[in-house]
Parts: structure tokens; sequence; C-alpha cells
């Protein structure tokens, strides 16, 4: 969705610099303020989900009989109801339920984009450090996965096969991988000259040890990178698909579809039900943003 | 360049044959046909149905079938939902429609983005880099779901200026394209205006701008041109991300596009429509990634093909 | 030997002989200039083809291009539509229908009784593949199931024209209430040379020909349909709303905000908002009974789970929900909490007194939910795991997550499953779920149309509910000279039984424009004709 493929476009430029000098990197990250001002929201975002629930009063599924039927009158935020955040329209509490939802958002960004760099860097390791044919058939195979328009195939998928959990993770990481494929090959190519993996070669170490001892360790700084910016770009998706009704089952809840609940009644005078979980929606993205960028600054020594 | 193109246009072929095989596969192995109704219907009228449409044939015969009929009479067959349409009917109907506010969202989203991005980095630091900055920060991450109906909300409803939806006339076509175009205006401004802040400081300029030349000249002459490139290899993610959006459009502004009919058809498993529709979007991109590579030859004569 | 009914005594005739021409403007009222109506629609519309459309949808804009053999008026009686009136046979088995002469479709020809044989022929004939097929069966038509099947012609089936202007209709079984299953739009006449013509693009704006009010003029899909006057329409002269405009909103909250920023005359209220906009708007907002009933099926068969073949669980999980908060509550739009199948609406129906309803309250109702379940041997140290299924829609979905927590009280875990409509519908065939969601609306103004579905042999019996005594009541139902008290008996078994968990009776909540006059106030199954509007100046 949106701006997302701008990322990966981003993340791109970075190819060619295999430098890992980390404490280096870790000085420029900490100087860059926004860097900085992003990691402490996410900080907070995480704090927030993951400890929210205890300042929490109404678990994120019980209904509130006071509140339901009148929750423009009565259901808005409050502490004298224990309802931080107000209610949702069934009067369930919408605190617990954004705690929730962060969770889930947070989870399939992270979990999509751990499946779009595990598959995306064995892809492009592979492809590179073999080379010949191999390399050409499999990137060729690339550019055609690319080609495919993925947002329609996952949502067959999820019409298809209903909305499980399981199918939203793996579908969102599974339609991602190809950018860090082509990434993390162009790397290989510069690290497999290099004098530490022909020595490994001459003394006689397997292709596959290779491939994970030697070659994907040096490439974690453009690993980082990409996928602190394919976070954000999986709760995108994420969003989008619950928007079409087709994200996690109730009771759970993502910030999308929290957002497109509260998207859809905003008429209606429960303007909270949008406010709340569109603010912990934008400020994750852009705590992943900001530290992105700044990762990116950092291991990406280009401009200095 | 010739044979470039051709290669890439000979790669559309395998692409667009195993998107055909995905989604017929995908398909047909999901639970609930196009005639499932409440009522289980009768055997014969479900044989009759099936053989009308050539269900009954075994599955890789009627991928072959299907994709004969495209390459023979570019025929994408009936609408098994719609039934006084065929598919051809359908995108001929909505693509219309979807290319008008698509193709507006797009220009609207590079023009007035890098412009702002351009205006933002030249006034490096200052108040109007900052608020650009905010702004586009801010419209990015606001989802189009979002906007849509607070744009009907305050248009429609409150002003009174525009109609909340259908597709009549220009005036129906403004909140789709603000809807639409916001969020890629965003990025453009900020990836024209990080790109433009690094070309600025590059040592053509600094020679351009010593030989006196009036900074109007530099920006144009000298610096627009290669702080387009990261924009330019930008538009084909963005093609393919409004083309999502696009969905969100229809549903909410009922413009009657491309992208709901899509969303509809693999909720009633109107098989011909959504090949059809799938097939379209993956030509489409194809097509739009290779202009963009064109283009980006085109600007950046270092490239060679 | 064949009785002419007159019909001075049946209220059919009352209907017939006082309704004679279409909009009812009373005296003294100025019409607008602007005669034009513009109404919502959620989806695009699937066919114009009476023999196909599925779709109540559809059918709303189908009434107004075509015309049955009989209208409905404002509360639901009947009117004259192509037929004047009609005689039954002694046994009640034979119709026959008096046309009228100047009845003509869109392109001039006159509409005869050939027109309806040809197209109650197509919607039996396999040929057609119409998923309505089945409506001839359920009409009781002479050798419908035979032609459906495929086993004989559909010239067989028991339709005839004696002239052209007499239509005479054989049944098998005498139904009292077959004359209201005419106004369904499967039974519409088409044309035969223009469909024959066209093939399936006869339906298209500007090919299409009909014989009701108005002629389809645009339909682009899933955008608007528009539909002008019928000149040729036999009462013309008296249609005074000349333009009639289905706008389709796939988002009903977008449909209301366009509602109130004057782009339709028409739309549904969402679930909740209906107690604020009838403060708002008094005049506008309305609540009428719709005849539709919404359920969950509880999975009684082989592959269902083994505690819903106790009928002590099934009827804690109906005592469990308590169905004033799901009404009052969530949909708050005038539906009525409901402890049985039919409609409350449904003509001459009157809901038996039920233990379980009458004589318990919502307190005492949950007590023995819990006594029930204790005694099937289910507690909180062994609770019962079950799952709800419901297709997508934000109110199944509150509904179920409301219904799920009540049925925590008595010890009993709800997995919600969402599943889109297909794949729903194709789970609830295959008797693959536990509880599901399901809804029906009734084709006609008659209990049968509810109870029916019930029964082994039904079509729509997904929870595979066999009871040999219900489907004895439903077959002397057919027969009985009165059948009330015999479906009074099928609801009391359903409530002793409970495969089928009642939840509420579907109400129409509608914002309809001031200026709007002439729709429907009292008709549950909510056919309303565009002849009858009108709009009144300021």
């Amino acid at each position: 969705m949106a701006m997302t493929p701008e990322q990966a476009v981003e993340a791109n430029a970075l190819v060619g610099k295999g430098r890992s000098p980390w404490s280096d990197a870790r000085r420029r990250f900490f100087r860059n303020k926004a860097a900085l001002v992003g990691l402490a929201i996410l900080g907070f975002v995480v704090v927030f989900a993951l400890f929210g629930n205890f300042f929490a009063q109404w678990s994120n599924e019980e209904l509130d009989y006071n509140v339901m039927g009148q929750v423009a009158e009565l259901g808005g935020p409050s502490f004298a109801s224990g309802h931080y955040f107000g209610t949702d329209d069934l009067g369930r509490d919408l605190f617990a339920r954004t705690v929730q939802g962060t969770q889930i958002s947070l989870a399939v960004g992270l979990v999509g984009a751990l499946i779009a760099c595990i598959i995306g860097t064995l892809y492009g390791a592979i492809a590179g450090y073999v080379g010949g044919r191999t390399d050409n058939i499999m990137m060729r195979l690339v550019d055609i996965f690319m080609a495919v328009p993925y947002m329609f195939v996952l949502i067959l998928l999820l019409v298809m096969y209903g909305r499980s959990i399981t199918i939203l993770f793996a579908g969102i990481g599974v339609i991602s991988w190809m950018e860090m494929a082509r990434i993390v090959r162009g790397q290989t190519l510069t690290i497999k000259g290099r004098e530490f993996v022909e020595a490994a070669r001459a003394t006689g170490v397997s292709a596959p040890v290779i491939i994970l001892r030697h070659i994907v360790p040096n490439l974690l700084g453009v690993i980082a990178v990409y996928a602190t910016l394919l976070v954000p770009l999986m709760i995108l998706t994420e969003s989008f698909i619950s928007f079409l009704g087709l994200g996690v089952q109730e009771p759970l809840t993502s910030l999308g579809a929290l957002i497109s609940e509260g998207a859809g009644t905003i008429a209606y005078g429960t303007t909270w039900q949008l406010g709340f979980p569109l603010l912990f929606f934008c400020l994750t993205l852009f705590g992943l943003f900001f530290v992105g960028d700044g990762l990116r600054d950092a291991l990406d020594p280009k401009d200095r | 360049m010739f044979t470039y193109i051709l290669k890439r246009l000979a790669i559309a072929i395998p692409t667009l044959l195993l998107l055909i095989v995905i989604s017929f596969v995908l398909m047909h192995s999901a639970p609930g046909g196009p005639f499932t109704s409440e009522r289980e219907l009768p055997p014969q009228v479900l044989a009759n149905l099936n053989a009308k449409y050539g269900l009954d044939d075994p599955l890789w015969r009627q991928i072959v079938n299907y994709v004969w009929g495209i390459v023979s009479e570019f025929d994408f067959g009936p609408s098994f939902v719609y039934k006084d349409r065929t598919v051809n009917e359908i995108i001929a109907q909505g693509f219309p429609i979807t290319l008008t506010y698509g193709l507006l969202s797009f220009a609207v989203a590079v023009i007035v983005g890098a412009s702002l991005g351009v205006a933002a980095a030249m006034r490096h630091n200052s108040l109007l880099d900052y608020a650009a900055v905010g702004v586009s920060i801010g419209a990015q991450v606001l989802p189009n779901f979002v906007m849509a109906p607070i744009l009907v909300l305050v248009f429609t409803l409150w002003l009174s200026w525009l109609p909340g939806g259908g597709w009549q006339g220009p005036e129906y076509w403004i909140m789709p394209v603000i809807a639409l175009s916001t969020s890629f205006m965003a990025s453009i401004a900020r990836i024209t205006r990080s790109s433009m802040l690094e070309v600025l400081t590059s040592n053509h300029i600094r020679t351009a701008r010593a030989k006196g030349l009036p900074e109007r000249q530099v920006i144009l002459r000298h610096a627009l041109k290669p702080a387009m490139l990261p924009v330019i290899s930008y538009l084909g993610p963005a093609f393919v991300a409004m083309i999502t959006g696009s969905v969100v459009v229809d549903i909410y502004f009922s413009t009657g596009g491309i992208g709901k009919a899509f969303v509809d058809s693999a909720l009633n498993r109107d098989y011909a429509v959504m090949m059809g529709v799938t097939i379209l979007m993956g030509a489409l991109t194809i097509f739009f990634n290779l202009v963009v590579d064109i283009l980006y030859g085109w600007i950046d004569p270092k490239i060679r093909y | 030997m064949k009785i002419r009914t007159t019909l001075a005594s049946s209220a059919l005739a009352l209907g017939l002989a006082l309704q004679a021409h279409a909009a009812d403007v009373p005296e003294g009222v100025t019409l607008a200039a602007d005669q034009s109506y513009t109404f919502w629609l959620l989806d695009a519309i699937k066919s114009m083809d009476p023999q196909i459309n599925t779709d109540v949808e559809g059918s709303d804009v189908l009434r107004n291009i075509f015309e049955g053999l009989y209208n409905e008026d404002g509360n639901g009686d009947l009117v004259p539509g192509v037929a004047l009136d009609h005689e039954v046979s002694e046994d009640g088995k034979t119709y026959t229908f008096n046309l009228r002469k100047d009845a003509k479709w869109s392109n001039g020809e006159p509409v005869t009784a050939a027109d309806f044989v040809y197209s109650w022929r197509r919607l039996a004939n396999p040929a057609t593949a119409s998923e309505y097929a089945w409506y001839m069966e359920l009409m009781q038509v002479e050798n419908a199931p035979e032609v459906i099947a495929g086993d004989k012609s559909p010239e067989e089936l028991g339709v005839r024209a004696v002239d052209d202007h007499t239509l005479e209709v054989k049944i098998t079984t005498p139904l009292p209430y077959f004359p209201q299953m005419l106004v369904h739009a499967s039974t519409f006449p088409v044309l035969q040379s223009v469909v024959e013509e066209h093939g399936d693009d006869w339906t298209d704006a500007g090919t299409l020909v009909g014989n009701g009010a108005y002629t389809l003029t645009a339909h682009q899909l899933g955008e608007r349909v528009v539909m002008e006057k019928n000149d040729t329409y036999w009462d013309a002269d008296n249609v005074v709303m000349e333009t009639l405009t289905a706008l389709t909103i796939n988002d009903v909250n977008q449909g209301l905000t366009r509602y109130l920023a004057g782009e339709l005359d028409r739309v549904d209220i969402p679930a909740g908002q209906y107690p604020r906009l009838k403060k708002e708007y008094p005049e506008q907002a309305v609540s009428t009974p719709y005849n539709c009933s919404y359920i969950y099926v509880l999975n009684v068969g082989e592959k269902g789970p083994e505690a819903l073949r106790d009928v002590r669980v099934r009827q804690a999980l109906a005592y469990a929900i308590d169905r004033d908060i799901i009404v009052d509550r969530i949909l708050q739009g005038g539906q009525k909490a409901s402890y049985n199948w039919t409609h409350w609406a449904i003509a001459d129906f009157e809901r038996p007194e039920l233990a379980w309803a009458d004589e318990m309250d919502q307190s005492q109702r949950l007590e023995k939910a819990k006594a029930l379940m204790a005694e099937a041997g289910y507690g909180s140290d062994n609770p019962l795991d079950l799952t709800l299924q419901y297709n997508t829609s934000e109110d199944h979905k509150k509904i179920a997550i409301a219904a799920s927590q009540m049925l925590k009280q008595i010890g009993v875990n709800i997995t919600l499953d969402n599943y889109e409509w297909k794949v729903h519908t194709d789970r609830m065939h295959n008797q693959d779920f536990d509880m599901a969601r399901y809804a029906w609306c009734g084709d006609y103004n008659e209990a049968s149309t509810y109870l029916d579905l019930m029964t082994s042999y039904s079509g729509h019996n997904n929870g595979e509910f066999f009871n040999d005594a219900y489907d004895k009541v439903m077959k002397d139902s057919k027969t009985a000279e009165n059948p009330q008290p015999l479906y009074q008996d099928a609801e009391r078994i359903l409530a002793e039984e409970m495969p089928i968990i009642p939840i509420y009776h579907y109400a129409n909540v509608d914002m309809i424009a001031e200026d709007i006059k002439g729709l429907p106030q009292n008709n549950v199954n909510n056919n309303w004709y565009g002849k009858d509007l009108y709009r009144v100046a300021e």
C-alpha cells in the first residue's frame, strides 16, 4: 500500500557497500536525532503492546452492557468507566483492543519481514554464490515473480482459504522477498571474490556452509536495513487486507481492522474509535521509518 | 535498446502464463464455486451450468482452452455471475474509469510531489521545508480508506461542493484523485527532496554555480534531471500500489472501476472476470515497469542495456 | 366444475376491486416538477433476466421493468397486474387467469398468455440453468420436478395458454397461497422473440423489452441503473414518477452520508443508527417489519459435534442468548427478538404459546440453561467448545461476538469463524460447521415459506434436522383446510427440539425522503413499485 514501495527502492540504493564497521555505524546512528526520536517512539509502542494490558481495566472481549447501545453518548474515553480510549460499538474496551491490535500489527510486520528476509537472503545468496546459469535462471524467475500483482494473489488466497493468521503472516511475507533476493544477490557477488571466501573454499568447506557461515553474516547490515523498511510495508498491507474484511478473526484484531471500523463510523460521533488506533498506527509507522532511515544512513557511508 | 525491449517483452509471456496457472489453480481448489447458492442446485441444472461454462473439463484442458480463447480471438469468456456481460464488456466498462482516475492521480502525485520536494530542498531547513516534510510524513501513513470517508464527509455532506460518488463527469473525478494520489504525492515529495539535497551538494552543481549561472537555471538545467532518478525508479512500485488503491476508491466512491470488479469476482467466484482482471493487471505491471526502465535509461545515459 | 371466485369474500378480491390505477395521488396534493426517485443498491445487479435473477435487489429493479400476473399494494395485498382475476377449480388444483387485453411490451407487442407459458417453461427448463428453477417446484406446478430434472420436456409443464388472454396452470396439491407466489420476479414474463434473438445480451439497456411501467435506459455495472417511464405500459397514464435511478454504493455508511447530502431518496440505516436518526429526522427514519428471520443453525447431523445431538445442550444454547440485547443494543432498528422461526408479521400466522418465550424472563432462561448444561454433563470443569460460523458482515460479526460472550456464561467456549459468503455456504452444504449464522427471507407472505425449510426433504436443511413428526405436520398442512394450527404445531416441535436458535425477526430500517410518497408502509415483503410513487412539491 501507499508509500511503501519507496522504501524498497531506497534500500536498493544500498547495494554495493559491504563494509561492516559496526561501531562506526552505531555512533552514526546515535548521532542522528530523527533516528533517536524514532527509536523512542518505537520503544513506547512496543512497551504499550507488551505491557499495556497491565493497565487495562477491561479485557479485550468483555462487553460493557452499561455502554452498549449508547456508545456515542456513554462510550467515550473516560477514566471513571475505566475505558481510557472509550469503547467500540459493542462496548468493548478500546484501550485493551488497541493494545491487542498493536500486538498483532507488530507481529504481522515482524513475522512477515522475517519470512521475506529468510527467503530473500537464501535465494539471493544461493543465486549469487552459485552463479552461472543457475544464477541466470533464478534471477529471471525473480523477474517473473515481480511482475505478478501480488496484492491480488493475496486477496485470492485469503478469500479462498478463509482468514487464518498463518496465511496472513506467510502470504504477506511470501509476496515480498523478491526485492530482498536481488539486493542480496548483488552483495553476494562482491563478497564471493573476497579472500576469506576463497580461503574457505580452498580448505574444502561445502557451499551451504560457506553461504550460511561466511556470506550471510557479512550481509547482515543490508538485511537489517531492508528488514526495518519492510516492517511498515507489511503493516500497511495488513491494514489494507483488514479494510477488505479479510484480516484476522474476531475477537483478535489489528490496528488496521480497528482503523477501518473507526473510519466507517466517523460520521456518528464516535471519533475516538478512529483516533486512538490511528494514533498508534501512525506512531508505529513513524518510528519504523525514522529508525529505518537512520539505520540506512548509519550503515551506508555513501554521503560521508 | 531494441533488443532489450524485446527481451523484456519475451519475459512477459511466461509471466502471464504463470499468473494464469497460479490463479486458475487457486480458484479451482477453493471451497465454493460460482454456482454455490443457498439452496443446492438440482444436478441437471448444475450439469448444464458446468457444461455451458466449460467447467466439466479437466483443469489442464480448461487452462488450455482459456489461453487459446485469448490468443485466437482475444476472448476472455463470459462472466459467470453477471450473466448478461462478457469479461471483455466488464473490462471495457471499468477499465477506462480506473485508467482515468489512475492516470490523473499519477500526474498529480508526480507534478505536485516533485514540485513540493524541489521547493523544500531549495529552502533546506526553512519553515517550508519542515512543513513539507511534516505534511508528507503524515500523508504517507494515512491510509486511503481513512481519507476517503473523511473527504466525502467534508466535501459532500458539510460543504456540498462535490458529489459523493458515481462516475458521470469531471466533478466526480476530484475526490477519487485526491484520495488515491495523496500518499504517493507525499512519497514523491520526500524522495525528491532528499535526492535533490544530495544533488545540490554534488560537484557538478557546485561547478555550475561557480560559473555564475542563476539559481533557477542551475536547478532546472542541471539538478532536476539527476534528482529525478530515484523518483522514476519509485514509479514502478507506485503504479502497482495504485492498482491496489483503486479497490478502495471503487468501494468508497462507487466509481464502477476495475478494482471493485476484481474483489467482487473473487468473492463471487466469478472465475472468468477474476482471471481477466488479474491478467490485465499483470500485463499493465509488466508494461509499466518497462516504461519506467526506458525512462530511467533516457534520463541517465550511464545506464546501458 | 369450476367456481368463479369473484372474490367477494377473500382479501384478494378486496384488493383487486379497490385499486385499479397506479399512483394513488390524493386530491389537493401538488406534485413536484421533478418526478425522479433515486434509491440505494448495496451491490451491482447481477442479472436483469427475471428467470436468472436470484437477488432481492435485482427483484426491486425487475418489478419495475416487468410485470407479473399480480402486484402487491402497500399492505402486501394482491392487486391486478397482467392478470385481472382468476378462477380456481373445485379441487383447488387448476387456476385459470384472465389476462388484461391492453397489456403491452415496451416494443408495442401485446402481452399474451403464451408469453407466460414460455417464461415459466424457461424457468423450469434445465437448459436455462436457472438457480431459481425450484420455485416452479415450490409452486407445485404439475411436472415441475420432472422437467427440472430433465426427465420430461419443458412442454409438459402444467401451464397452458387457453387463448391469448387466458392462462391455465395446473398444480399438484391445492395451495391456498398460490396467487401470493405470483408476485415473485422469477414468474415474470419475458418476450421470446427478444430473448432468442439476442441470447445472453437481451437484458442490455436498449435491447431489453419489458412489460413493466418503466424501461431500462442505462445500466452502468456497479455504478447505476436508470429506468424511464414506459409509455406503452397499460396504466402509463397513471404513472407519475418519470425516472427511477438506482445507485450502487458498496458501503452502507457511505450510503447514509450521501443520503444526508441529498443524493438519494432512500437508503438503509446502518445498525445502531436508527435511534439517533429518528430523533434528528423523525419524518424520514422509518422501521417496518421485513419478511426475514435470523437464526443460528445447529448441526445436529452425523458430521456435527456430538454435544449438539443432545437436545438439552441445544436448548441451553438457545436459552443463554439474550435476544433483547441484540435487538435493543446492537441493531436498534425496530427488529424483534424472536423465539420462533416464522416471522411475526406473516399474514394469518400467530406464534403458539411457548414456555421459554412467554413464561420465563432472561435470568430464568439463563438459570435453566446452566441447569441443562450441568444435566448434560458440561460445566466449568468440562467446558463445551463450539465454533460459530458467520459470513462477512459488520452486523453478523457484532451479533456473533455478543452471542459468544453470552454463551460463555454457561461454560461454552465459542470460537468465531468468519468466512466469505461462498465458503460459508459451501461449508453449510457439507455440514462442515457446529453453529452457523443463517437467515431466510420469505418468498411470499405465508408461514410455509419458512416452515418448509426445516423438513427433512428441503434443500435448505443444512443442520440435518430430520424429524418425522415435523415432516408429517408439514405434509398435512399442504392439504389442510386451515393450515395455521399445523404451522403452530411445527413451531412447537422446533421449540422442543431446538435445531435452530432463533435470534431476531428483521425490520426494514430506512431513511426515506419526506417528499417521496407511495412507498409501501405495511408490506412485509417490502415489494415496492415505481408506478405507485410520486414526489410532492415542498
